[in-house]
């Protein structure tokens, strides 16, 4: 009789999360960028297994709509690697909730990836995931400001001189 | 006609108090009393419970959580509803209140509950914080005090009410039945209020007596006040002694274990019951404190039969120790001489050939425990020139270097130096050879003692 959180998959919250993502077509049409319903049920699903795979659980629509709106005028994305991008940008955003101990809002986590995304990653996500959200991450955990920079670089530059 | 009762179809004893709402809905659902279509709607309404108390929780800055924080809020929510369905007192009202309203409002109920047990626990703590038993005992004080003042403190009813956070070291006598968050904390201090109350009948130092009949070094042990202070009291009333006083003595528990010899549990509880009954009317005990003492009784009952047929009922009912009467063995070991008048005299002892030169030069040169000791170690005496020194040494003083140079255990032994094993082994040796009298002397000093008279 245990209650169990998972009863929360069920198709109907699929289809409604489904719609939420197609209505931000409306929006993303203007940048070139466009969902189809197979690409969004993908999208979902994603979401299901990235939460699962990170131990999370999300009750409302969830992040894909305000990773899809901040992310659609960026210029490294285009028709081609648009849903690629959001599949990727979905795992790494929730990887990062907890790597950061949920100290930082929803929707600062995904302006600091847009941020870094377009800034000095310059649409390498490998760098973005790697090395920005993991220095964001340190800096978080151990209460130093979002932009701090430790010195290990400059430390490894001179051993390296 | 006598008193018609209702048919209970849900017995109360089958569900669980630490998780009543969940035992009460499978109860329910396995007799029938509630729909495949009924269950399925008491959980999605608590899922929409859930959803609401996460997004407080993240105070709406993210839309997810991790698993373990969204099971530990619908943990409290059914802890809460829970609360409030335990207010029935016939669980089949509450499985019909289960059916006729949305968990929104038993969620909000149970929450009103929950405050105003918070508000009659902390009064009852403030109570039990003005009569607290004097007592040597650490567990004591650091839960009743510090751990119950620090559950206040970390308690949050609304995302966590299921949680305890402290351990409550401190034991209470009476069993009770399993319960969680401050449904505990508040059974746990009506136990705790009803024991002080009877403790306070009598003097702390008569407890304290007591207590120390049973270990003198009781402050460091996890051990319940009440249990000897009630069977101490109920052997003052079997025995006829004076209850105020807890005065037993081997005699009475001569006379206690005859009275329960060969007698089965239930004989063992009804003289208690009695025992007890005649102690509530000579101390004008309370109705409820006295309804306590008697839900001890069977417990009592059952370690009095157990204690009779293992002969250890003075483990049970305590005599009264006076450990502060015991004779003390006080020993100084002196100052020690300057470094470089010893290392010549270590140096002339280690130059000499016979023992008897050696031991006159120590006589001569040594005038304290301290250089002695120093000289057993630092001289590369052999096992039969140390024996032979230290017969020379009064028991008080052989003691005091028992006391400093116990036997190490097997482990220890490796870390000790060649030259204090050596020492360790010729004390115990030398100890070995006593009378059986003077060993237990020896014994005794060294399990109270502190160190030893003068050596000049």
């Amino acid at each position: 009789m245990a209650l169990e959180l998972t009863v929360l998959n069920t198709s109907l919250v699929q289809k409604q999360s489904v719609n939420e993502i197609l209505k931000c077509n409306e929006v993303t049409v203007n940048f070139g960028l466009v969902l189809t319903e197979k690409q969004a049920l993908a999208l979902v699903e994603t979401r299901l297994f990235a939460l699962k795979e990170n131990g999370r659980i999300e009750f409302s629509g969830g992040v894909i709509n305000k990773i899809i709106y901040e992310f659609c005028n960026s210029f490294y994305l285009s028709m081609h690697n648009y849903e690629k991008a959001l599949h990727e940008l979905l795992e790494i955003f929730y990887y990062y909730k907890n790597e950061t101990l949920d100290l930082i809002s929803d929707d600062d986590l995904i302006k600091n990836m847009k941020t870094a995304f377009d800034g000095v990653c310059q649409g390498s996500f490998e760098l973005l995931a790697g090395r920005e959200l993991d220095k964001l991450a340190r800096n978080l955990r151990y209460g130093y400001s979002l932009d701090h920079e430790d010195d290990m670089s400059t430390e490894e530059e001179n051993d390296d001189g | 006609m006598g008193n018609i009762e209702r048919i209970k179809r849900i017995k109360r004893a089958k569900l669980n108090g630490e998780y009543y709402f969940q035992s009460l809905l499978e109860q329910a659902y396995e007799i029938g009393m509630l729909s495949d279509a009924e269950i399925e709607r008491i959980q999605l309404d608590c899922l929409s419970l859930l959803a609401r108390q996460t997004e407080l929780y993240n105070k709406g800055n993210s839309s997810s959580v991790r698993l373990e924080t969204a099971q530990n809020i619908l943990a409290s929510i059914m802890f809460t509803i829970g609360v409030w369905l335990k207010t029935f007192p016939n669980s089949d009202d509450a499985v019909a209140e289960m059916q006729h309203s949305s968990m929104e409002s038993l969620f909000q109920k149970g929450c009103r509950r929950i405050d105003q047990l918070m508000k009659s626990t902390k009064m009852l703590h403030s109570a039990i914080l003005e009569n607290l038993v004097y007592t040597e005992n650490i567990f004591y004080s650091s839960t009743i005090v510090d751990g119950i003042n620090g559950f206040f403190k970390l308690y949050n009813p609304f995302f966590s009410a299921q949680e305890i956070h402290i351990t409550a070291d401190y034991p209470v006598y009476n069993p009770t039945e399993k319960l969680a968050g401050i449904e505990f904390i508040q059974k746990y201090l009506e136990c705790i209020y009803c024991e002080n109350l009877f403790c306070s009948y009598f003097s702390e130092d008569d407890i304290h007596h007591l207590i120390c009949g049973y270990d003198a070094h009781y402050k460091d042990l996890v051990i319940n006040i009440y249990e000897p202070v009630l069977a101490a009291a109920i052997g003052c009333v079997l025995t006829e002694t004076n209850i105020h006083r807890l005065d037993i003595t081997p005699s009475s528990i001569k006379i206690i274990n005859c009275l329960f010899e060969r007698k089965a549990k239930h004989e063992i509880t009804e003289i208690l019951m009695e025992a007890c009954n005649q102690l509530a009317q000579r101390m004008h005990l309370s109705n409820p404190l006295t309804q306590y003492i008697k839900c001890s009784l069977p417990q009592f009952a059952g370690s009095i039969k157990n204690a009779v047929h293992l002969q250890t009922l003075d483990k049970f009912f305590l005599v009264p120790a006076y450990p502060e009467n015991n004779p003390k063995l006080i020993v100084s070991f002196g100052e020690k001489m300057d470094n470089e008048k010893y290392r010549k005299i270590v140096e002339e002892i280690m130059q000499c050939r016979y023992l008897s030169d050696k031991k006159a030069i120590i006589k001569r040169e040594i005038h304290s425990l301290y250089d002695l000791e120093d000289v057993l170690l630092d001289a590369e005496l052999s096992e039969e020139e140390t024996i032979s020194i230290l017969r020379d040494l009064s028991l008080a003083e052989i003691t005091a270097l028992i006391k400093k140079h116990p036997l190490p255990s097997t482990l220890d032994r490796y870390e000790l130096k060649q030259s204090e094993a050596t020492l360790c082994r010729c004390l115990h040796e030398l100890i070995a050879l006593l009378p059986a009298e003077q060993q237990e002397m020896v014994k005794r000093a060294v399990a109270v003692g502190q160190c030893v008279i003068c050596w000049e």
